[in-house]
């Protein structure tokens, strides 16, 4: 009861953006006659990760609202799930189906090529086969992310911070905790790394991987040797297991830098977050195969595209930081500065 | 003797009756725990604002593809509760078999990732073998490698008096952390950035039931979505194995003598040691078996979600609910591969959080230990009677319902 009771609520709210859109412009509306549905799978982080399902899952909720979608949500609760949940959407002829997260790669490329008719979206990653080589499906959209642009300007920060003397420590030492050393996270600490030795030539970068991307524990005990070798700002890029980076800092007094969703709360430390707009990804992923607009292939977020970003937090940063990153920000969006994909001669400090 | 008892009383009960009695007896327990286990499910789902009618509708038709309302189609839901039950009834049986002998095997979940760190060695390294050699080698490889680590249970418990339950679980972590060496930078990891391994040669691969054809239709959909596989024989046939076993072979009489009485079983000259050594080699070899048949079916590669894999622990339950018989853990696998393939059709259709199957299955194994039946026999002597119990009753114990069929299964035979 409660759930079709939903289901004509949506349906109400639909009809209701319909005669509105009608009656307002007289906009090109048949394409949008049938209910666009959209189902999201989660993979095993679930719903309250903190991080990219939940993102995922706020971009869904925005898309319902803003067009009426219907929109359902399954959370993975262990690798075996994946296939069956992408098919059960796809064999119930959903419009879109999105699968969060590079661990699904090969279940997308499984079932996007028994529903060809069925559009995919994938977080971070391509619909591959075993082999981890992208099937190149027509009906897959792979949504990649510039991390190295986030981790640039989160860079940036530290940079000037060092430069001004203004960190805990003045030591002109700072860190990266990555959690494995895959591509997404080497991206991250490609930028952080640039970004810092531009505006810092004399800053020396500790990079360090815990192996994990879960246990707190791990990833504290990498922070806790970078800081005791001097690093005073800390960026984490190793998810739930990063939380142990945040809070190694904060109790050893020295500054750290969030990742993917603004992580603030985490930690009193937490001066900056680097942003992953996932829920932009997936709104726009939605948008697309409501209008028509949707192709297969990649599409990259970046800073160009609001898709990437970085948000100050528990400190109140200096005015000069400020205007360093926002100059950098422009120049990385007109093209005059690219941040590499990959951490620029892991050998040389 | 309690059944001649009762057909001295008066009327001479006929044999089938007397059988289907003495069957309804045994599955009273199960049976009430999952009644159980459902009520309260519905109690929680109402309290938390949702219909539980609504949920279990979702349930069912995610689980046997029955009372859909949401247009799923139900030889896909048949087809995923099977995949799902599969390696339970294996890993079920693997922990039963030692329950019997009076051995709590939890380290089936281990057995399990060695048997298919072993499959996916064997299957990468002789990836170009033909599949008539190569097929068996793999699930013998699976077999061995689950035998050789719940062997080492075996011969510690026989040897030294090391607990297994201890030994069990920290080989579980063993086997985890083995796994994750593989596929993290270790010798099996498909290419840098991955955390899975290469996948095993086309020769390994177990064939599903229908041809894996994308453009052959079948009940509405490509026939490659139905991935019940010929692992499904194997389990029906790792259970009738059991059962033979069991019931039909001197090493299952050893087994269930060791099991009651440790001391008995030495004064009528059986081996202990020899025969707590070997339960757990054949344990150990269908949680391997479970493992290897999960890769060479299903997955063909070994992925992260092992680190995670919980089909060992399942098993426990399973064999609990199932009483420890064949029958038993075939059918309470069906209900727990129904349970996980209706958890996400419950959370799509009716909203309700996929979480709650995990509640339920921990409420059925909960009210199983706590045998809230013989509670409720008990304190309510009537109630008994009039299901025609006779007096003798099975023994007080965790196992009390266990030991009650095989109670009953020993007077079939007699």
């Amino acid at each position: 009861m409660v759930h079709s009771g939903l289901r004509v609520v949506t349906a109400l709210a639909a009809a209701g953006a319909l005669l509105s859109a009608c009656g307002g412009t007289g906009s090109p509306g048949a394409s949008a006659s049938k209910t666009i549905k959209v189902g999201l799978v989660t993979d095993i982080g679930g719903l309250n990760d903190k991080s990219f399902n939940h993102l995922a899952y706020v971009g869904l909720q925005k898309a319902k609202s803003d067009f009426g979608v219907q929109g359902d949500v399954t959370e993975s609760h262990s690798g075996d799930d994946y296939v069956p949940n992408l098919t059960n959407y796809a064999s119930k002829k959903y419009d879109l189906v999105i699968g969060v997260g590079f661990l699904m790669q090969q279940a997308v490329g499984t079932v996007s090529g028994q529903f060809p008719s069925v559009h995919f979206a994938i977080i971070d990653g391509a619909g591959t086969d075993a082999n981890g080589t992208d099937l190149k499906h027509s009906n897959v959209e792979s949504l990649f992310f510039k991390e190295q642009d986030a981790g640039a300007l989160v860079g940036v920060i530290s940079g000037v911070l060092e430069k001004d003397g203004a960190t805990p420590k003045k030591s002109h030492k700072i860190g990266a905790v990555g959690g494995v050393s895959i591509p997404p996270v080497n991206h991250y600490i490609a930028g952080y790394k640039w970004a810092a030795k531009m505006e810092d030539p004399s800053v020396k970068v500790f990079v360090g991987y815990s192996n994990n991307f879960t246990d707190p524990a791990k990833c504290a005990g990498v922070a806790s040797s970078q800081i005791s070798q001097g690093a005073d700002v800390l960026f984490q890029v190793a998810g739930g297991c990063g939380l142990g980076v945040l809070q190694s800092a904060g109790q050893a007094h020295v500054y750290s830098i969030g990742v993917d969703a603004d992580q603030k709360d985490a930690d009193a430390s937490v001066i900056a977050s680097a942003l992953k707009r996932v829920d932009v990804a997936t709104y726009d992923a939605i948008k697309g195969v409501k209008d028509g607009t949707f192709q297969g292939g990649a599409l990259t977020f970046s800073l160009q595209n609001d898709g990437v970003g970085y948000q100050a937090d528990n400190l109140q940063l200096p005015s000069d930081v400020m205007t360093a990153v926002q100059d950098v920000s422009a120049k990385i969006k007109s093209g005059a500065l690219t941040p590499p994909a990959d951490i620029p001669d892991p050998t040389v400090p | 003797m309690a059944a001649s008892s009762t057909a001295a009383a008066g009327r001479p009960a006929p044999p089938l009756a007397a059988s289907l009695r003495r069957a309804g007896r045994a599955v009273a327990v199960p049976a009430g725990s999952v009644v159980f286990a459902f009520l309260m499910g519905a109690v929680i789902v109402a309290v938390t604002g949702g219909n539980p009618f609504a949920a279990y509708q979702a349930l069912i038709c995610g689980g046997f593809g029955l009372l859909c309302s949401g247009g799923e189609n139900a030889g896909l839901q048949v087809s995923n509760t099977i995949v799902f039950l599969t390696p339970l009834i294996m890993a079920g049986v693997a922990v039963a078999l030692p329950f019997r002998a009076g051995l709590f095997n939890i380290g089936a979940e281990g057995q399990l990732i060695v048997g298919a760190i072993a499959c996916t060695t064997v299957g990468i390294h002789f990836a170009a073998a033909p599949a008539p050699v190569l097929l068996p080698a793999v699930l013998l490889a699976g077999m061995a490698a689950g035998a050789a680590w719940a062997g080492i249970v075996g011969v510690l418990k026989a040897l030294t008096g090391a607990h297994e339950v201890v030994t069990t679980i920290m080989l579980n972590y063993i086997a985890q952390w083995l796994l994750r060496f593989l596929i993290i930078g270790g010798p099996l990891q498909l290419h840098n950035g991955f955390s899975v391994s290469s996948p095993i040669g086309a020769g390994a691969h177990l064939s599903t039931l229908l041809p894996h054809d994308d453009k052959l239709i079948v009940f509405g959909l490509p026939a490659s979505v139905y991935r019940v596989h010929v692992g499904l024989l194997i389990a029906l046939l790792a259970a009738g194995t059991y059962a033979f076993l069991l019931w039909r072979s001197s090493f299952g009489y050893e087994v269930r003598a060791v099991g009651q009485s440790q001391k008995a079983a030495r004064y009528a000259g059986m081996s202990v040691r020899r025969t707590i050594i070997l339960t757990m080699l054949i344990s150990g070899a269908f949680a391997g078996l479970a493992g290897a048949v999960q890769i060479a079916a299903v997955d063909h590669n070994l992925t992260d979600k092992y680190f995670s894999d919980t089909t060992g622990f399942d098993a426990i339950a399973v064999a609990l609910l199932g009483l420890g018989t064949a029958t038993g853990i075939v059918f309470a696998a069906i209900l727990f591969g129904a349970l996980h393939g209706g958890g996400a059709v419950m959370q799509s259709d009716a909203g309700i959080s996929g979480n709650l199957v995990y509640v339920l299955q921990a409420l059925i194994l909960f009210s199983i230990a706590a045998n809230f039946l013989r509670t409720l026999k008990l304190r309510l002597p009537a109630v008994g009677r009039a299901a025609g119990t006779p007096a003798a009753e099975a023994p007080a114990g965790a196992l009390a319902g266990e030991s009650a069929t095989a109670l009953a299964d020993d007077e079939g035979l007699a």
